[in-house]
């Protein structure tokens, strides 16, 4: 595997995508909806506290961010499920194939022309987003880590897309199946974990000591016990890990409490009967990862844990995964072929 | 031996056996015909030889390399058109030269891709997107990135089939060349009477077996020919072929099957014996289409 021989797959592979018009309306009707979303939801914060509100941004990116992650999902698996198949069927990887590039560079080329693909889209989101950067609460790390975040797991799901379209013979399949793939990271892996949090939940016997005003050494108050049911989302958080909306949120960075300078700034508009409420309690993002770092933690802990490290590193890992896979699957001269498959 | 060497190859899928033992020897400087019927395993011996399948058994050499164990080597060294072949939609002929030059690592891509243009005669079409080309014109195109890195092993599959007459001349006189210059090209093809004009050597195959290798100009004398005979009056000459093997009779003459060229000799005597005023008796297809036919069930 070569740098320049990534670079020429990913680049033939770039320029007959870029070529093909339809990929020119997606990008402009992507862009189109993002900047409305955008706006409405930034009017809609204008109705809160008659717009005296602090921090509108806060809002207004969260929501602008899940909305970015869930419509690239369903974007990004087009862009590689049939790669792979679709070149065996129009007749031009034995081709690829009989050249001096290897498996690896045709792989990651491949890889990398997807992957650079939604990384066009996801710049087409920067205008948006500089947009609410301006609205405030939005701070610089924040976006980063969001955006690098976000790249990370479209990754992920291309290479498993990319993976699958090596492994079937037919690009209908790979395509329905890499949906499936999108469908199980996120409705699945919710679903799954509901269901094995009611599994989960057990009885326990918790001992207190009693309470009784006559007590002494020699006649000791009994302790009292009492029973319940739990949960243990403990034992079942991994369950959720893999989620692309889960990391996501738990990744980003948690916004700053508030300052002593902006409650004091907040109380004196109060004593003149003005409330004005902080918008940054009303992050999407943080709510969602409270609440997953809630379940990431022992029942006694007081706190949870992050769970990003886990479920991104798994999707990642899952993702280099599927690339070793494609490449071994691109390897020639080839021993096994599915019956009736012809090489070229 | 540079060239191509295959001994005993083998390779199924599954359960059909698509070679089964198959031989054959393509030197240097010479083009090598591999001829057979539909399915008789001439793809699967040019995809074992072009580095893309593995064979089940047997010892193949391809410029002076394995294709199982060195690959990269042989693919530095050979080129392959398939039967079928796709190209990219959106690139221009010269855009899909140039990349499958950067493909082979060329350093001179561009230079390259320009001169195979005009070698293909596509010098006009060159910034046309390849889908606008002629089926021909793309068959061209595609012989043409075979040779973008000047192989000294050339392994074509069916490369005439499609090309009007003038472009089957000048593949031809390419493949010629090319041979001259020192290339071993192997050539499938159904086009007999090409091949006559165009090889050096046949090696036959039937049923995934090589059930003949020989030098075009000692092929074996094949037992039964088919004669065409053309007379002025057709009922005399249909008199005096009483008894011996003849079809009907078309426009282009009557078709006699004789065991030897002596045979044909002697025919034609008692005809012009007999007054028969005969105008043309020639064979019907080449001697490689007499061998071929004999050869192959
Ligand atoms: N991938 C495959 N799976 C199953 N059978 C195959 C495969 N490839 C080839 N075959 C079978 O192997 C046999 C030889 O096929 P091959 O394509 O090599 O024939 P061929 O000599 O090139 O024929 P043609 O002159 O029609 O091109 C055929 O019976 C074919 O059906
Ligand atoms: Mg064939």
């Amino acid at each position: 595997m070569t740098l320049q021989g990534i670079i020429t797959v990913a680049e033939q592979e770039f320029t007959i995508r870029i070529r093909a018009g339809r990929w020119r309306w997606l990008l402009g009707a992507w862009f189109a909806v993002l900047t409305l979303v955008t706006l409405l939801i930034r009017l809609a914060v204008q109705t809160v506290d008659q717009g005296r509100a602090q921090d509108k941004g806060v809002i207004v990116y969260g929501g602008l961010t899940l909305l970015v992650l869930g419509l690239a999902l369903l974007v990004v698996p087009t862009l590689s499920a049939q790669s792979v198949n679709g070149d065996r069927e129009r007749g031009t990887l034995a081709t690829l194939q009989v050249t001096r590039l290897s498996a690896g560079d045709i792989a990651v080329g491949k890889f990398a022309a997807a992957w650079g693909t939604s990384l066009v889209f996801l710049a087409m989101t920067l205008p948006p987003v500089l947009y609410t950067m301006t609205q405030g609460g939005v701070p610089f790390g924040r976006v980063a880590v969001v955006t690098v975040v976000v790249a990370l797991l479209l990754g992920s799901v291309i290479a498993i897309s990319l993976c699958l379209s090596s492994l079937l013979h037919r690009t209908t399949t790979s395509g329905v199946l890499a949906y499936l793939v999108v469908f199980a990271l996120t409705v699945g892996t919710t679903v799954t974990f509901g269901l094995a949090l009611a599994l989960s939940s057990e009885r326990y016997t918790q001992t207190v000591p009693g309470y009784c005003p006559g007590a002494s050494a020699t006649d000791p108050c009994p302790y009292s016990s009492y029973q319940g049911t739990r949960t243990r989302a403990d034992r079942v958080w991994w369950l959720l890990a893999p989620n692309p909306f889960v990391i996501l949120a738990d990744a980003a960075p948690k916004l700053p409490p508030e300052t002593t300078a902006e409650r004091l700034q907040r109380e004196a508009l109060a004593l003149r009967g003005v409330h004005v409420t902080n918008l940054r309690d009303s992050d999407p993002l943080s709510g969602l990862g409270r609440a997953v770092r809630g379940a990431h933690k022992a029942p006694g802990a007081s706190n949870g844990s992050p769970v990003w490290p886990w479920g991104l590193g798994f999707d990642v890992l899952v993702g280099v995964g599927a690339l070793w896979v494609t490449a071994r699957r691109l390897r020639t001269p080839s021993r096994d072929l599915p019956l009736g498959q012809r090489v070229a | 031996m540079d060239g191509v060497v295959a001994h005993g190859v083998r390779r199924s899928f599954g359960p059909v056996q698509a070679v089964r033992g198959i031989d054959l020897t393509a030197r240097p400087g010479e083009v090598t015909a591999l001829v057979g019927p539909n399915g008789a395993g001439k793809t699967t011996l040019l995809l074992v030889l072009a580095t893309l399948l593995v064979p089940d058994a047997g010892t193949v050499s391809v410029a002076g390399h394995d294709p199982v164990a060195e690959p990269d080597e042989v693919r530095a060294r050979m080129g392959w058109s398939p039967d079928v072949f796709g190209l990219y939609d959106n690139l221009t002929c010269r855009e899909y030269l140039q990349f499958c030059g950067r493909a082979m690592k060329l350093v001179h891509y561009e230079a390259r891709a320009a001169e195979l243009l005009e070698q293909a005669r596509l010098v006009e079409k060159a910034d046309l997107p390849v889908h606008a080309l002629s089926r021909g014109q793309k068959q061209r195109l595609g012989l043409m990135r075979a040779l973008v890195h000047s192989p000294q092993v050339l392994l074509l599959d069916e490369p005439a089939a499609g090309l009007d007459p003038r472009s089957r001349v000048e593949l031809r006189e390419l493949l010629r060349r090319l041979a001259a210059e020192g290339a071993a090209v192997i050539v499938s093809s159904h086009l007999l009477a090409d091949l006559e004009e165009l090889a050096d050597a046949v090696v036959f195959v039937d049923q995934g077996v090589t059930v003949g290798e020989h030098r075009l100009d000692a092929l074996p004398a094949a037992a039964t020919r088919t004669w065409r005979l053309r007379a002025l009056e057709l009922a005399p000459l249909l008199k005096a072929l009483k008894g011996t093997d003849h079809d009907e009779p078309t426009a282009a003459g009557v078709d006699v099957r004789l065991p030897s060229d002596e045979a044909a000799a002697d025919l034609l005597a008692t005809l012009v014996g007999k007054g028969v005023r005969v105008v043309s008796c020639q064979p019907v297809g080449g001697q490689l289409e007499a061998t071929y036919l004999e050869l192959t069930q």
